[in-house]
């Protein structure tokens, strides 16, 4: 299987200090990765660097052989590499379907001819706003927020809000999905639903037309209980570095993995 | 969700029809009123898409109103240039000058935009003032007057029909912006930049494409009004007349284009109604709606229109399901 994002070498430094120190990763079309590590590792800042929310300061990020590394965030999202926030940032001023179809952006019409096709309501600008209307409602549908169409997004619970960030990223049509700890702040009835939902979404099971290839997923998740039954691969930071790599069975056992970061045997027993 | 096309066309013809009747059963002071109206009308709305809907806080509005105004009396009547292509070469103009002002203007957020934006408005009126010959200076440029168009003079109620054109055209053109994508990034970028460029929104082209587009329809209103007095002058463009489009579009209900054409209408007739009993003090009167609109209703007038329309919706809806239970 060919890597569908591919991270070489990638490093940040903020002045002495090195955040993410010669990260080497892959990750496949349709694969669930985990990226874990204590606090401080480097996860977050590895993430902002995907997502393009900060330059790395050396090293390569290649999205299907295309480096991108350093791209703003909304070319690294048109480019189909969608995430949700840890912290929910809903569009509070606009609606559910709204907010969702905002995730949709990307697929309107390229911007100069995209915006006189709206002012003079060419077919093509109705025909692309109705499919997208279309994709929004089954995709609110699959998070399972249907109910709530006409709720205004301030009032969801912080549970429905991450739901609504899963559709609103899914409306963008990724090619890959980045989770940043999605199941922080969830009831376990709630983590359990986003767990299958994720793996629905990676094995191209969101029953949406448009959404039957698996979408790769990278998660940074504390919780393990959460993460390791989910991912198919761990990637282990500590310092920065990457000290382990594989399946959730042997990252278990990994003697390197246990003094850094699963130091409580407890969190593993809890998560076997 | 948008209607069929056909109905919405028709309502835009009835629209036209209705506002551009009215002025031919009015008296000419009432008339002209009317037409000034519409022109605030017409404003608020761009300025309620640049200020509620894109969440700029720019006070440049009605500098490029001036601009646009001033811009096609100097081409055409100072320069000589045919009015067509000083019609446009106005409206060219104040494409231009917003553009480099929203390149430069939309890096600054919230309290500074407003300030260099301000700053802006009152450098225009410096201009102005000051421009010698080419600008009239502090008396303006007065008494030109449209050439006839094809034989036929084109004033009074027969003007105020182009008046309703660009209104209806600029209402046009600002709601389906609103209803799509690009209404929707703008609401996305001012409710949260950061998540909008996750989504792939480009802010700043956002950012500047919204302050663009209504700065350049304020300027076609301006080469519009050029000919409503026959005569421009700086003060027609003072810094405090933005000050008065804010007040409608709040008053009226932010970001939405019907609370930019209520509170429009509203605050422009306010000092009318008022004026045989409390004479010139009507700013007193905008002071207080405008307290009353912050403290009590933030959604303007138009959410109270919206909140009544829930309730009456809820209770037919409560009504329909107690006769289906029973």
């Amino acid at each position: 299987m060919s890597a569908l994002l591919s991270v070489r070498g990638l490093t940040k430094r903020f002045g002495g200090l090195t955040a993410v120190d010669g990260l080497d990763f892959d990750l496949a079309q349709g694969e669930i990765l985990g990226l874990i590590g204590p606090n401080g590792a480097g996860k977050t800042t590895t993430f902002n660097l995907i997502a393009g929310a900060m330059p790395p300061t050396s090293g390569t990020i290649a999205l299907e052989g295309e480096e991108i590394q350093g791209s703003k965030p909304h070319a690294v999202a048109a480019r189909g590499i969608l995430r949700t926030f840890q912290h929910n940032m809903p569009f509070a001023g606009m609606s559910l379907l709204e907010n969702v179809l905002v995730g949709a952006h990307t697929n309107f019409a390229a911007f100069g001819s995209g915006l006189g096709g709206l002012v003079l309501g060419t077919a093509k600008a109705r025909a692309t706003e109705m499919a997208s209307r279309l994709q929004a409602l089954d995709l609110i549908e699959f998070v399972g927020l249907k109910d709530l169409l006409g709720t205004p997004v301030t009032a969801l619970s912080f549970g429905q809000g991450r739901l609504l960030e899963i559709a609103r990223a899914l409306c963008g049509g990724p090619k890959i999905m980045l989770f940043d700890e999605p199941a922080a702040g969830l009831t376990p009835a709630e983590a359990h639903r986003l767990s299958d939902m994720i793996r629905q979404i990676s094995n191209g099971e969101v029953p949406v037309p448009g959404f039957d290839r698996g979408i790769a997923v990278l998660l940074i998740e504390h919780d393990m209980r959460f993460l390791l039954p989910l991912a198919q691969r761990v990637v282990v930071l500590n310092f920065g570095r990457k000290i382990a790599d594989g399946a959730p069975d042997r990252i278990r056992d990994d003697p390197a993995v246990i003094e850094a970061y699963l130091g409580d045997p407890a969190a593993t027993r809890g998560a076997a | 969700m948008p209607g069929p096309a056909m109905p919405r066309a028709l309502s835009y013809l009835v629209a036209i029809a209705l506002l551009a009747a009215l002025p031919f059963f009015l008296a000419s002071y009432q008339a002209d009123v009317y037409r000034k109206m519409l022109l605030w009308v017409t404003l608020a709305l761009g300025y309620s898409f640049l200020f509620g809907i894109a969440g700029q806080v720019a006070f440049s509005h009605f500098a490029f109103y001036g601009i646009g105004a001033y811009g096609v009396v100097i081409l055409w009547y100072k320069l000589g240039i045919p009015l067509p292509f000083a019609i446009v070469g106005a409206i060219a103009i104040c494409a231009a000058l917003s553009f480099v002002v929203a390149v430069a203007g939309t890096r600054l957020e919230g309290f500074y935009l407003a300030l260099a934006t301000l700053a802006f408005a009152q450098l225009l009126i410096v201009v102005l003032t000051e421009g010698g010959e080419f600008t009239g200076a502090a008396a303006g440029i007065q008494r030109y007057a449209l050439p006839p168009v094809m034989g036929f003079r084109v004033a009074g109620p027969y003007y105020t029909i182009v008046i309703v054109l660009l209104l209806v055209g600029t209402y046009a053109i600002l709601a389906r912006l609103e209803r799509s994508w690009f209404g929707r990034a703008c609401r996305a970028v001012r409710d949260n930049s950061e998540a909008a460029a996750a989504m792939g929104v480009d802010v700043a082209r956002i950012k500047v494409t919204a302050f663009t587009l209504t700065s350049t329809l304020a300027g076609a209103a301006g080469v519009v009004y050029a000919f409503v007095d026959n005569g421009v002058a700086p003060t027609s463009f003072d810094i405090d007349k933005v000050f008065t489009l804010l007040f409608m579009i709040i008053i009226g209900g932010s970001g939405r284009l019907a609370g930019a054409v209520v509170g429009a209408v509203l605050l422009y007739l306010v000092p009318f109604v008022l004026e045989p009993y409390i004479g010139h003090h009507h700013p007193l009167v905008y002071g207080l709606i405008m307290l009353g609109a912050i403290l009590f209703q933030r959604e303007g007038l138009i959410g109270v229109f919206d909140g009544a329309r829930a309730r009456l919706r809820r209770s037919f809806s409560g009504a329909q399901a107690a006769r289906q239970s029973a």
